[in-house]
């Protein structure tokens, strides 16, 4: 939506400056050239000159969630890797302790860069549970 | 595990793997012994003596914290005060 605003402001500035000198025949003829010059910027405005960047970090989608929590699963030394599934309880299935569950839990918070209070952490029994809350607390809806 | 003790564990658990990241030792090390002490006391059920062992917990934390500090603190004091005891000690002085 910037970059619409951008690109109209583009195309009203040589046409105001033809405006202000419309008496002047030969700039008139030179503003035609400035216009064919806006039909070009206008096609191409979204691309360059005239759009900010900012610095994030690239926006997260459900998948990049799984594939990242998965790899950190994957890394930890007491899993392992062949049993590890999506669904798979820490507890039940993977035969980890409540103390490894928090060492997981930690491990997540490290890798999203955010704290998940205690009170949700004990709730998160596997995999599929933390992609869920992760997503749910970034806003990241498919 | 009664409730509200079975959460102060946990978050005891927390704050020690916290603070074991910068354990002088290692971090694995300071985890593998972290892991073992809470298993050795794994099947206690009286709350009074998992009370008793959540305070000791809390101990070791603040004698940790202590360490940190005193560590912090000798290593900003050798920074800032190295320039007195050379001065002292007449090294380093361009000579005149």
């Amino acid at each position: 939506m910037a970059s619409r605003v951008l690109a109209q402001c583009v195309r009203q500035l040589p046409r105001s400056s033809v405006r202000l000198s419309s008496g002047n025949i030969a700039v008139r003829t030179a503003a035609v050239p400035r216009t064919r010059w806006t039909e070009q910027t206008r096609i191409s405005s979204s691309v360059g000159v005239f759009c900010r960047q900012y610095g994030d970090l690239p926006p997260l989608t459900i998948e990049s969630i799984k594939e990242r929590v998965m790899y950190v699963l994957k890394l930890y030394d007491k899993i392992n890797p062949e049993k590890l599934a999506t669904s798979s309880h820490f507890l039940k299935d993977l035969g980890l302790d409540s103390l490894d569950q928090v060492e997981i839990i930690m491990a997540m918070e490290d890798e999203f860069g955010f704290e998940i209070p205690d009170v949700e952490a004990e709730k998160l029994m596997s995999p599929q549970d933390i992609v869920q809350y992760i997503a749910d607390k970034k806003d990241v809806y498919e | 595990m009664a409730n509200p003790l079975r959460r102060e564990v946990r978050q005891l658990y927390k704050n020690l793997l916290y603070l074991g990241r910068e354990y002088p030792q290692g971090a694995d090390y300071f985890r593998e012994r972290l892991n073992s002490a809470f298993m050795k006391n794994k099947y206690v059920t009286d709350p009074k003596e998992i009370r008793k062992l959540v305070d000791c917990g809390e101990d070791v934390i603040k004698e940790l914290g202590t360490m940190y500090y005193l560590r912090e603190y000798s290593i900003m004091k050798k920074r800032f005060y190295e320039e007195e005891l050379l001065g002292l000690l007449n090294i380093g002085r361009p000579t005149d």
